[in-house]
């Protein structure tokens, strides 16, 4: 591809000599600040960072403006009731307040009434010592964190398959050479924007790209073949793909024979999906299946990547799995360029999940409720095993099991959980019922509202920490800014709260390096073993990719060459099987409701809602519906729609769109208040992921106001 | 102590009940025992075709043998019930045994209906080598041996299965034709100008196809060496396949005194009007209807293994919705619902593209989709059968939905090129013709390609498309 020279308008690169990453998403690019009055006021795209290569989307070019942002909290927030407005206090009064609180919570109702909810976007390090804080500080089994809103679907279908979960199991520049790319529910061309252009490369390499989405999305648009599929019939697609392979005798059986388990249960469950049935349930026609398949089937190397789409339902865990079933039949994996990967979505998403706030999880993806593993983490904190708590509940059922009899203090790290959370009146109710919240974040947002302390905290480039991209790529977020006076990191609130409540000893950490060495040795043997990782080796070697068991070790770029994770060395298939969706549209809500996100906006919005370029970009949720529906209920664009399910009702600007299938309705979630998608979403829990269902409502249209 | 559940037959409904109870936890209820007619596990009957063209068993089988061990359901391979004793609620078997049961399913599907046709049995009485139904995988085998490239066959049958044995043959080397007594083909989920239009693919795949035919006779004393039209006509032919429709196995249930029409009657639970007996699947009668296609009877038994694990007491079977496909590559032909204007009310909208070879038709009711057909291209099957499931509203101008999918209402928005900085195409175009002739200009201009730099390709081909001609240097 001609590259042109970036920036066309920015001036030379000595002036953006801070390097660090995107505060966003899992894609995590290289970026550059450049100084202005000791602050930086310019960014661009890291040239020599080999996941982005110098591209950003517009989140990207506008993230520097939340550090010295006007409505930044630089000073601890504090009040009795929520009803009441905030008091600024000193950091000694908010923490002796904090520690108070829990210490006073515990002996009255015991530790499990203590929460603790954490975040995909902090550090590894923060993450590890989050966990570590709720363990034996607080000595509570209930923490969990955003990213079961978010991973917690494609984590669990790969551990069932592969016995371990990286996200993306080779490096994005695979993308390149595989012949044919199938994007399952993922809509990367807003989502994680700079990744297309490896979808761009794979293109003029003659490749070809398979996309399947209710919506035609952008990513969609440069589709080879787009399958515009029934909200919650991913599975069916891709068992009904898999019988299509096998009755064209396109397995692999060689392959299947050698590196694998459990196919025979695998091939008569799938033999049901007959074309008829699957275009029945999935909408998708016989011929676009067969198409789909044979392209998959008889490209020399051809990938699957799974997106939320197919992962944020009540059956996300097995969508995974026949994914990922279908990869294996056909003999895509742990070969060049090819193979099953998911595309995280938050910053740390990856390593969020493998390091300890996850309810039933201890550091180096360990397993809380594995004696040796619980015995080889507390060796490294210096406790006894048996005083370590048990599995805790999972985000959703954490937040629902609030009340005088449950959990009944929250401390919450870098999330906004009332945006975030499906059936968000319901969360509301529960969180009014707290008797205490504390909040960790650089900004109010709509769950500082239900606060009693808000503690302001250092942003994305005014720490320093290591994240792990969506590759499984280990980086490193470096110092490019100095933070506000007033404003602390977490390492420190933590260590002054560890203090306060009697453990000070356990958390000596004054820097994200005294952290990270302990964190090293806490994975060592797990599966997601950090050992040989050094900040040294991150910024020489542009990341190092886990497992990495010594510092001699070169990290593993590619998994599943030569052996899965599982004892035998062999992947498993699941026979997994259709099931209908938590709740189906019906004679009283008749219509879909999906969501998804905006490509100016980032999650609950609680950064880019506060970037005026992103704003006047995309000022609001508008509700994406095609003319043949909105015909029925005479909207136009511009009508004011409100939507109803059976949980809540949300307020959108209607959007005509051919885009969509006429079933359904779009909304994406990152807006809290009356256009709030997660009014809508249904709490259905996945049995194996506990992941909710925010992808598939049952509503209906209850009325429509012509004016704006 | 656990209650004795039999299951009686081991086709489709049989492979899909065992998983739902599977699925239900039965196991702890019920000791679970299948008495299976064919010797081996069960097998996917939609994918004989796949037996005939030489594939081995196993590639349909549903239900391995070993599977009933692991499962612990006795199965008995090979063996048919010849009488139920609803009373002293015991089954005989063929093999001489008795055995005892608390609740009983009639699962014994159908049987081939042959229509009386002199010639098929030999003077022994045996079925005469070269005559044919295609129903079992044994069937198909038979056939295989048989049939030799350059032989002849005919299909008596010209629906849904007698088209699929067809082109099955053909594609082995032989020469087919298909007789079918009526005027068209597929009559049953077909018009006549769909049997029509269908009649012409087929015969393009070098099927010959005789309609309004009835044949009276198979012709050859030690094997068929063809057969005799009633009207007189002859055609040569060293195999016959008769493929005429089925009929519901019912002898046993009769013969126990369990309720029958043209099938065992059954009420919304799957249960017969005798305590402890239910049916299921083809052999059963619900509502006057019998089901054929697979989909009706996987509904049939959720309800039924509901009902039996008391699951889900509250389930109910309503009926189902009949969609078929024909499943002959190189034809595509989709069906649901009625296939003729029944009330004077009813809407039909046909589409008819004759060089194409595409038809189309939608039976309109209430405002809602009754029926539709659709021969030579199922594109629209999905959108149709989702709408006709749903018994959704359809759009006013009935032919929206038989757009192509996911694009069929063209949007009038101006093109958004570089979506990082919402740059339009009309915006581009205009930036170009003034003048920003190559892409560092028109970024700089227009802010475009200047975000994630995707758009870049696009920019490029723009350029190209819309700058001025130049001559002598000077922009026009």
């Amino acid at each position: 591809m001609a590259t042109l020279a970036l920036p066309l308008t920015l001036a030379h690169q000595t002036e953006y000599a801070l390097r660090t990453h995107c505060p966003y998403c899992a894609y995590q690019c290289g970026i550059l600040l450049g100084e202005g009055d000791g602050q930086p006021e310019r960014v661009m795209g890291d040239p020599h960072f080999p996941v982005n290569n110098g591209q950003l989307c517009i989140k990207g070019w506008t993230c520097h403006t939340l550090l010295r942002h006007p409505q930044r909290v630089t000073t601890p927030l504090v009040r009795d009731k929520p009803s009441q407005p905030f008091q600024t206090a000193s950091w000694d009064y908010a923490l002796d307040l904090i520690a108070d609180k829990l210490t006073k919570i515990r002996a009255e109702s015991g530790a499990d009434a203590n929460g603790v909810f954490g975040s995909g976007a902090l550090t590894n390090e923060k993450a590890y010592l989050l966990g570590k804080f709720a363990r034996i500080a607080l000595n509570t089994a209930q923490i969990d964190y955003n990213g079961r809103y978010c991973m917690s679907s494609a984590a669990a279908g790969q551990n069932r398959a592969f016995g371990i979960d990286r996200g993306m199991p080779f490096p994005v520049e695979d993308i390149e050479y595989a012949e044919v790319v199938f994007l399952s529910g993922s809509n990367a061309a807003d989502t994680l924007p700079p990744i297309m252009q490896w979808f761009d490369r794979q293109k003029q390499n003659g490749g070809r790209l398979i996309v399947s989405d209710p919506r035609r999305t952008a990513t969609a648009r440069s589709a080879d073949l787009f399958l515009q599929l029934t909200p919650g019939t991913d599975l069916a697609l891709s068992n009904g793909m898999l019988a299509v392979a096998i009755e064209e005798g396109l397995i692999d059986t060689a392959f299947i024979a050698e590196r694998t388990n459990g196919f025979e249960a695998l091939r008569q469950i799938a033999l049901q999906y007959h074309p008829a049935y699957v275009e029945r349930l999935t909408g998708i026609p016989e011929a676009q299946l067969r198409t789909a398949t044979r392209w998959l089937a008889t490209a020399k190397s051809a990938m699957i990547l799974s997106g939320r789409g197919a992962e944020q339902h009540s059956k996300g865990a097995d969508t995974v799995n026949s994914l990922i079933n279908l990869a294996l039949a056909l003999g895509k994996v742990g070969k060049p360029h090819s193979g099953f990967g998911t595309l995280t979505g938050q910053g740390n998403g990856q390593g969020g999940r493998e390091h300890g706030q996850k309810a039933d999880q201890l550091p180096g993806y360990r397993l809380i409720e594995v004696d040796a593993h619980r015995e080889a983490v507390a060796k490294v904190w210096g406790v006894d095993p048996k005083s370590l708590p048990r599995k805790g509940r999972s985000a959703f059922e954490l937040l629902d099991s609030i009340g005088p009899k449950g959990i009944r203090s929250l401390l919450v790290m870098g999330s906004n959980i009332v945006v975030a959370s499906p059936d968000m009146d319901r969360i509301e109710t529960r969180l009014r019922s707290l008797d205490f919240l504390a909040v960790f974040d650089a900004f109010e947002n709509e769950t500082t509202a239900h606060a009693n302390v808000v503690l302001p905290v250092y942003q994305w480039a005014e720490e320093d920490g290591t994240m792990t991209n969506l590759e499984g790529r280990v980086i490193r977020r470096r110092v490019a800014a100095k933070a506000p006076r007033g404003v602390r990191s977490d390492i420190d609130i933590l260590r002054e709260l560890a203090t306060r409540m009697g453990v000070g000893d356990k958390f000596q950490f004054h820097s994200s390096r005294d952290v990270f060495e302990e964190f090293r040795r806490a994975t060592a043997g797990g599966l997601a073993d950090y050992s040989g990782i050094t900040y040294e080796r991150i910024d020489a070697e542009n990341g190092v990719f886990w497992p990495c068991p010594s510092e001699d070790h070169p990290g593993t770029k590619r998994l599943f060459a030569e052996r899965f994770y599982h004892a035998d060395g062999k992947a498993k298939f699941l026979a997994v099987t259709h099931r209908p969706a938590g709740e189906t549209p019906d004679a009283d809500y008749p219509i879909y409701f999906t969501t998804g996100r905006y490509r100016e906006h980032y999650n609950s919005g609680a950064q880019t809602r506060l970037v005026s370029r992103l704003t006047a970009a995309k000022p609001s949720a508008k509700l994406q519906i095609h003319p043949r529906l909105a015909r029925r209920f005479n909207i136009n664009s511009g009508s004011i729609v409100v939507v109803e399910s059976r949980r809540g009702k949300a307020e959108f600007i209607a959007e005509l769109s051919a885009d969509i299938r006429p079933d359904v309705l779009f909304a994406p979630f990152h807006w809290g208040g009356k256009q709030a998608a997660n009014k809508l979403t249904n709490a259905a829990l996945d049995p194996t992921s506990r992941m909710p269902e925010f992808k598939f409502a049952a509503v209906r249209i209850i009325a429509v106001r012509s004016d704006v | 102590m656990k209650k004795r559940l039999a299951i009686i037959g081991n086709g489709m409904a049989t492979g899909r009940l065992l998983d739902e109870l599977s699925r239900r936890n039965a196991g702890l209820t019920y000791d679970i025992t299948v008495y299976g007619e064919e010797p081996h596990g069960c097998y996917n009957r939609i994918l004989l075709g796949r037996v005939l063209t030489g594939s081995d068993t196993s590639e349909i089988t549903l239900k391995p043998q070993d599977w009933y061990t692991k499962n612990d359901v006795t199965f008995h391979a090979g063996v048919r019930v010849d009488a139920v004793n609803t009373i002293a609620r015991t089954l005989l078997t063929s093999d001489g045994e008795t055995h005892n049961y608390d609740g009983v399913v009639f699962a014994t599907g159908s049987a081939p209906f042959v229509p009386r046709i002199e010639g098929i049995r030999s003077a022994d009485g045996k079925v005469k080598p070269g005559v044919f139904v295609f129903r079992t995988v044994e069937d198909c085998t038979s056939i295989r041996k048989y049939a030799r490239p350059a032989a002849t066959a005919v299909v008596i049958g010209g629906g849904l299965l007698g088209l699929e044995a067809a082109k099955s043959l053909c594609d082995l080397g032989l020469h087919v034709t298909v007789l079918h007594n009526t005027d068209t083909l597929m009559n049953a989920q077909l018009d006549k100008l769909g049997g029509e239009m269908l009649r012409r693919a087929i015969e393009k795949m070098g099927i010959y196809v005789r309609t309004g035919v009835i044949t009276s006779e198979v012709l050859g004393d030690a094997h068929v060496e063809g057969v005799k039209l009633q009207s007189g006509e002859l055609i040569p032919a060293d195999l016959v396949v008769i493929s005429c429709g089925i009929v519901p196995r019912t002898e046993v249930a009769k013969a126990a005194n369990i309720p029958v029409k043209r099938a065992i009657l059954v009420n919304d639970r799957m249960s017969t009007a005798v305590p402890g007996v239910y049916a299921v699947g083809e052999c059963a009668e619900h509502d006057g209807k019998v089901y054929g296609l697979v989909e009706p009877i996987w509904e049939q038994c959720e309800v039924l293994a509901d009902v039996l694990t008391g699951s889900n007491p509250r389930s109910r079977y309503l009926g189902s919705k009949v969609y078929a496909r024909l499943k002959v590559v190189g034809v595509e032909v989709a069906s649901m619902g009625i296939t003729d204007a029944e009330r004077d009310t009813d809407e039909v909208i046909q589409v008819i593209e004759d060089r194409k070879r595409i038809y189309r038709k939608l039976i309109v009711r209430d405002g809602k989709l009754a029926g539709a057909m659709l021969v030579g291209s199922a594109e629209a099957a999905p959108v149709l059968i989702q709408l006709f499931d749903r018994g959704e509203q359809l759009p006013p101008n009935r032919l929206d939905v038989l757009a192509s999918p996911g694009g069929g209402v063209a949007t009038s928005d101006d093109l958004e090129i570089c979506n990082c900085h919402h740059v339009s195409e009309d915006t581009l175009v205009e930036a170009i013709r003034g003048g920003a002739c190559n892409l560092p200009d028109l970024s700089s201009c227009t802010k475009a390609g200047t975000g994630c730099g995707s758009c870049r390709g696009l920019l490029t081909s723009l350029i190209l498309k819309h700058v001025p001609a130049v001559r002598n240097g000077v922009h026009h």
